[in-house]
């Protein structure tokens, strides 16, 4: 028996060696990477790929949002038009080819040809169109806030190309077009929905339909099972048969089944078991600069400026948000927390998009003695009972409490608020956690404005116009998810914004961008709070994997018996 | 069992019914806020609202939408998850199978295992094998069953890898026929042994009673009088009809046994209703709740008519007033 | 449903030293002694908390996921807080629970079962009705409902807990005052006079009291379980430290910090031992003392009402 799996294994490998081939971004040896064997050989067709998802995403449809959930679920069943190679290199994907023109104010596209739909149709120029105007410009937060508000426009002169049309140049476009920021759906599936946003408006969003190296098998609510694609435009791959996302809610137990070897993936590795992970030799680790909620993210605390009516407006003064910034420890939060993984954040911009971020900022540091100096001087007076009471306060009712609640996603960003608490009762605040899932965050937060403090992992991507914009931006304070949370508007950012939009060279972008952050620092909008950086676990026998385009992760993957 | 006494235990089963919908009703109109809240949820806009107010008959006086709630509980309609955007009833039915697959084997498991202990435990009263499971018995009883099951997982999954960590399947394949029960069973060892820990304290403690109660009693010391050796006696008199207590309270434990396959499912993450439970509970779904505490207490009043009456049939001496 | 068994049993005068005895043989029971230690010792640690661990028990003290240590006997948990400090303040927090629910659910439950047992008629039937209102829907689960609507504040998971576990306790003196009812030093009572509320106080309620202590420490026992099972899901109160909380807190540390997960379980397990063995030596002690011979079918009852302690969860 084992004799003739290896003669098996052997004819297969000598005809993957001569049939494959034809990869524009084989991933090589990705940086960070530890652990595994190096596979010079060809890898080993077959298998079954177990990866770990915290939850039941609830929908397959990765064009109208993009909470991480949905992402990890389903990417690996579509496809963007332009992937990320190393060192975010843009590499062809749905597009074969392309040609910017005019400085950056139109790239004209060519499509692969013989592309088909899971489903046997052919996949055109009209499903790139429907896919931007229908979903992604209208649902897909950062596109909406980038491409929608430099008034993108697209043209499909025949069934194999299509032309992004802006008035201004737009530079950052090559990297928000892979799977993750902008991923392709097709029209003939999408095109009758009621609302594409929900699971009633739209059944197929739990029945998706894409152009990706697997296919849907069955979608049940502890597990997705994905089959490969035999047609897949890349030859040769998927190498593995099926790709299986196990819901394990605990992230502890995630960890217990990989090293038990029930599960081969682990997305994020918790902090305290990073070191034994990396010194477990049937263990294989890699450091993920961008997951499925986009690149660069941020860890960021969200002062709500523009409650709705009735609800007192807290930190509408900002010595209050300096107060709050005075009497958080970001650095030994940071340290519990995320165990080292990442780093403080020190600009509102991600250091990761290096010709953006500035530095030396001078935000506020951890100074409790001030923060109480400065709570007194807004009018939140100190009438013991340990929680301060406002006399004084504009727009806050004399004889209000200073009790605040804090909306978070379960885990990190919990912990992080229970962290903040304690600190917070130091100088007379008290804080609520509240944890949600994505649907009540969402409405509690962008939809309703109820909330006086909240955290978001802003993704920043690659660019600024990409996830930061959104945070800042006047015409981004809106009910789409992740938007300018906030509320804040300033005409002097706003004019910044667009300027740095528009200007193609990137030296000339840096001072702007400067001068942004320096304007952000004096109005305190939100409190930045740490750069996080994932460290993903795999089975040791597996390896292909691309840690660049993460949406494709394991397209290329193989795992040996 | 007269026919007299079957029919009267029936009829109880509508007062009980209607406390509980008298109770789930009061409960959802005292809550602070808007009931429209409560039925419709927070993130709804005014058209979803006034949608539901026409639904539920809200503007309407209460005892009309008492009716209107009994109604709807009976058709089976519980209102629908706003977290989630289904029918309660819909994700309950999905996922109340492997929760009933796991109280019925915890159940199994531990009515057998405690008669059996309880009555090895009285055959020599006070003696050393009877002071160990009495204790033993003790210290279980008091343990949290979600703890239990945290110990379990590290200790004799995971350090001894004797079981699976999670899950009701192997997530790597895909078993059909009889492999796929094995496979099931496979994982089902572990959350259902650490369920019906819980239980078995208690079962010990009650058949051991119960056993040791009857082997003192008038008949059973005649027949040993007359020859019968101890352990028949044991097992042909005292067990039989010490089993009776112990039906009695398993068919109260149905609401214990719920609760603790909850608790029990989110350590091991066993896809039953205590995942569904858990996020329900976190994110104030109400109806997901509301729908819980239907079907446990509806399930309690079928399960304790069901002791009633076999309880009933068995001891003569019964009679209703 | 219990079936109802009319007739009372063989009468007997009451003993005279009856406390005075019970708590000599009280002292004498083993089993009872260690649970008293153990319940004492929950009760101290709750009283003393700000003593014995002054400070906020949610503040990060040191570096998180330390092992236990001289500095700190039970380690730190993933956030740095001291787990002894926080084990300490979750014994006030199941104290306060406790005795809250414990002393509503008594005067409750004791009303209303020794007016339904001594008065007898329609009062009986009403008051029996409303009882099995309460009694009706699990305990549990009617818990996880009134938290999501109400709130997640200590002193709603009081009432509620209260208010579903007064019924128990009804039912039991309910039983006991109809076997002690028509005795025959009640009677002798009325015959020379006596008030009904003298007759109560004075007969009544010493014979009652015993069997009832024993159901109510039951009941303690499950409420600490309950109020652990609900912080375990997450709703217990934010703003106190619980033992349920710890435990799930621990669940993603198993395997780096097993502390975090097994002293705050053994701090659950030993005060519902605790009071386990108590109610058990307090049941033993009452069986000695009781002259009656109760009948296998009451007996069988009290299996029901006191070993069982809930009937529904």
């Amino acid at each position: 028996m084992k004799k003739r799996f290896t003669v098996a294994a052997l004819v297969m490998m000598l005809v993957a060696t001569g049939c494959g081939g034809g990869d524009d971004d084989e991933s090589g040896t990705p940086p960070g990477q530890t652990g595994g064997p190096t596979t010079t050989a060809a890898p080993v067709r077959g298998g079954t790929l177990v990866v770990a998802i915290g939850s039941d995403p609830g929908s397959l449809n990765p064009a109208v949002t993009s909470n991480g959930g949905v992402h990890t679920a389903s990417e690996m069943m579509f496809n963007g038009l332009v992937g990320w190679g190393v060192d975010g290199k843009p590499t062809p994907e749905l597009a074969e080819s392309w040609t910017v023109e005019g400085n950056g104010t139109s790239y004209r596209f060519k499509l692969r040809s013989g592309v088909k739909w899971h489903d046997g149709r052919d996949f055109t120029s009209d499903d790139v169109k429907f896919s931007f105007e229908r979903a992604l410009l209208r649902l897909h937060s950062r596109t909406q806030a980038s491409m929608g508000t430099a008034q993108l426009t697209l043209e499909t002169p025949d069934p194999l190309t299509v032309v992004f049309r802006f008035p201004n140049p737009y530079a950052p476009l090559l990297q928000q077009l892979n799977v993750t920021e902008a991923p392709i759906i097709p029209k003939h599936v999408y095109e009758g929905c009621a609302d594409l946003a929900t699971v009633a408006g739209c059944p197929a969003n739990k029945t998706p339909v894409g152009t990706g190296p697997f296919k849907l098998d069955s979608y049940t609510i502890n597990e997705i099972r994905m089959v490969r694609n035999p047609d897949y435009f890349r030859q040769g791959l998927p190498y593995l048969d099926a790709l299986v996302q196990r819901v394990i809610p605990d992230q502890g137990t995630q960890l217990l089944a990989l090293e038990n070897k029930e599960i081969d993936w682990v997305g994020s590795v918790p902090g305290p078991d990073i070191e034994r992970v990396k010194a477990n030799g049937a263990l294989g680790t890699a450091t993920a600069p961008r997951g499925s909620g986009g690149g660069n993210c941020t860890l960021t605390g969200v002062f709500n400026l523009r409650p709705p009516a009735g609800r007192p407006a807290f930190f509408g003064d900002v010595r209050t948000r300096e107060a709050f910034w005075r009497a958080v420890n970001r650095e030994q939060a940071f340290r519990t927390v995320s165990f080292g993984q990442g780093k403080v954040a020190a600009s509102p911009i991600n250091s990761g998009i290096t010709f953006a971020a500035a530095t030396g900022l001078g935000l506020p540091s951890y100074d409790v003695n001030r923060a109480r100096t400065l709570l007194d001087q807004v009018g939140w007076k100190d009438e013991g009972g340990g929680v301060r009471t406002a006399r004084g306060v504009p727009n806050v009712p004399d004889g209000t409490k200073f009790e605040i609640d804090w909306h978070g996603f379960a885990g990190d960003q919990t912990t992080y608020g229970e962290q903040i608490r304690g600190q917070l009762r130091d100088v007379g605040i008290a804080l609520t956690v509240k944890t949600e899932d994505n649907a009540t965050f969402s409405a509690a937060v962008f939809n309703r404005r109820e909330f006086d403090t909240a955290v978001v992992s802003y993704c920043n991507g690659d660019d600024p116009e990409i996830g930061f914009r959104r945070q800042v931006d006047t015409r981004q304070i809106s009910t789409t998810a992740f938007s300018n949370g906030a509320g804040y508007s300033n005409p002097e950012v706003d004019s910044l914004l667009d300027r740095a939009a528009r200007e193609p060279d990137p030296a000339r972008r840096t001072p702007l961008y400067r001068q942004l952050q320096e304007i952000l620092v004096k109005d305190l909008p939100y409190i930045w709070l740490t750069e996080s950086a994932g460290l993903r676990a795999f089975n040791a026998n597996c390896t292909g994997f691309n840690h660049e385009n993460t949406g494709l992760f394991a397209e290329a993957a193989s795992c040996r018996k | 069992m007269n026919r007299r006494y079957v029919v009267r235990r029936l009829l109880q089963v509508l007062p009980a019914v209607a406390s509980i919908l008298i109770v789930t009703f009061a409960v959802i109109h005292a809550a602070p806020g808007d009931p429209i809240v409560a039925v419709a949820g927070e993130s709804g806009n005014e058209e979803y609202y006034a949608f539901m107010r026409e639904k539920f008959g809200l503007d309407r006086p209460l005892h009309v939408q008492f009716v209107t709630y009994a109604t709807n509980v009976f058709r089976g309609d519980l209102g629908t998850s706003f977290v989630q955007g289904q029918a309660v009833t819909d994700l309950i039915a999905e996922r109340v199978g492997p929760t009933l697959l796991l109280m019925g084997s915890a159940l199994l498991v531990s009515t057998i295992g405690g008669i059996l202990l309880g009555a090895l435990a009285a055959r020599r009263p006070f003696g050393p094998f009877d002071l160990a499971v009495s204790t033993t018995a003790l210290v279980g009883y008091a343990l949290p069953v979600f703890w239990l099951a945290q110990l379990a997982m590290l200790t004799l999954a995971f350090r001894f890898g004797w079981f699976p960590i999670q899950g009701m399947t192997t997530a790597r394949v895909s078993y059909t026929g009889w492999a796929h029960y094995a496979d099931v069973a496979r994982h089902l060892v572990l959350p259902s042994l650490v369920l019906a820990a819980s239980e078995v304290a208690l079962i010990t403690r009650i058949a051991r009673t119960g056993i040791l109660a009857e082997m003192n009693s008038d008949y059973v010391r005649v027949a040993q009088a007359k020859g019968l050796s101890h352990s028949s006696a044991l097992l042909k008199h005292a067990l039989r009809n010490a089993l009776l207590p112990v039906v009695t309270v398993v068919g109260t434990r149905i609401g214990f046994l719920f609760s603790g396959a909850v608790l029990v499912e989110t350590v091991f993450g066993w896809p039953g209703l205590g995942r569904l439970v858990l996020s329900a509970a976190q994110t104030r779904d109400h109806p997901i709740l509301l729908g819980m505490v239907l079907l446990v207490a509806f399930s309690l009043v079928i399960s304790n008519l069901l002791t009633d009456l076999l309880y009933a049939r068995v001891d003569p001496r019964i009679r209703y007033r | 449903m219990l079936p109802l068994v009319s007739g009372a049993p063989l009468a007997e005068p009451e003993a005279p030293h009856k406390w005075r005895v019970a708590i000599r043989s009280y002292l004498r029971h083993p089993a009872g002694m260690v649970g008293l230690a153990l319940t004492l010792m929950m009760v101290v640690a709750g009283l003393l908390a700000d003593v014995i661990s002054p400070g906020d028990p949610f503040r990060t003290v040191a570096d998180p996921l330390l092992e236990p240590s001289g500095s700190h006997w039970m380690g730190t948990d993933n956030l740095g807080r001291d787990v002894f400090d926080a084990i300490i303040h979750g014994a006030r927090t199941s104290m306060v629970v406790v005795l809250g629910v414990v002393a509503i659910a008594s005067v409750i439950g004791l009303t209303v079962g020794i007016v339904a047992g001594y008065r007898g008629g329609w009062v009986d039937d009403i008051l029996m009705r409303i009882t099995e209102l309460f009694q009706s829907v699990p305990r549990f689960f009617l818990v996880l409902l009134i938290v999501a609507l109400f709130g997640a504040g200590l002193d709603n998971l009081i009432y509620v807990l209260a208010f579903t576990s007064w019924p128990t306790l009804a039912r039991v003196s309910r039983s006991e005052v109809l076997s002690v009812r028509d005795r025959v030093f009640v009677e002798a009572a009325r015959s020379i006079g006596a008030t009904d509320r003298r007759i109560v106080l004075h007969h009544v309620l010493p014979n009652v009291l015993p069997t009832a202590m024993v159901v109510i420490a039951l009941t303690g026992s499950r409420i600490i379980l309950l109020e652990a099972s609900l912080s375990f899901l997450g709703l217990g109160d934010p703003t106190v430290m619980s033992w349920g909380y710890l435990v799930s807190n621990a669940q993603r540390f198993l395997r780096v910090a097993w502390w975090m997960s097994v002293f705050p379980g053994l701090a659950i397990a030993i005060a519902v031992l605790g009071i386990n063995l108590m109610s058990d030596a307090l049941n033993d002690v009452l069986a000695a003392y009781s002259k009656v011979t109760r009948p296998r079918w009451r007996r069988r009852r009290v299996v029901r009402g006191a070993a069982a302690p809930s009937l529904s969860t």
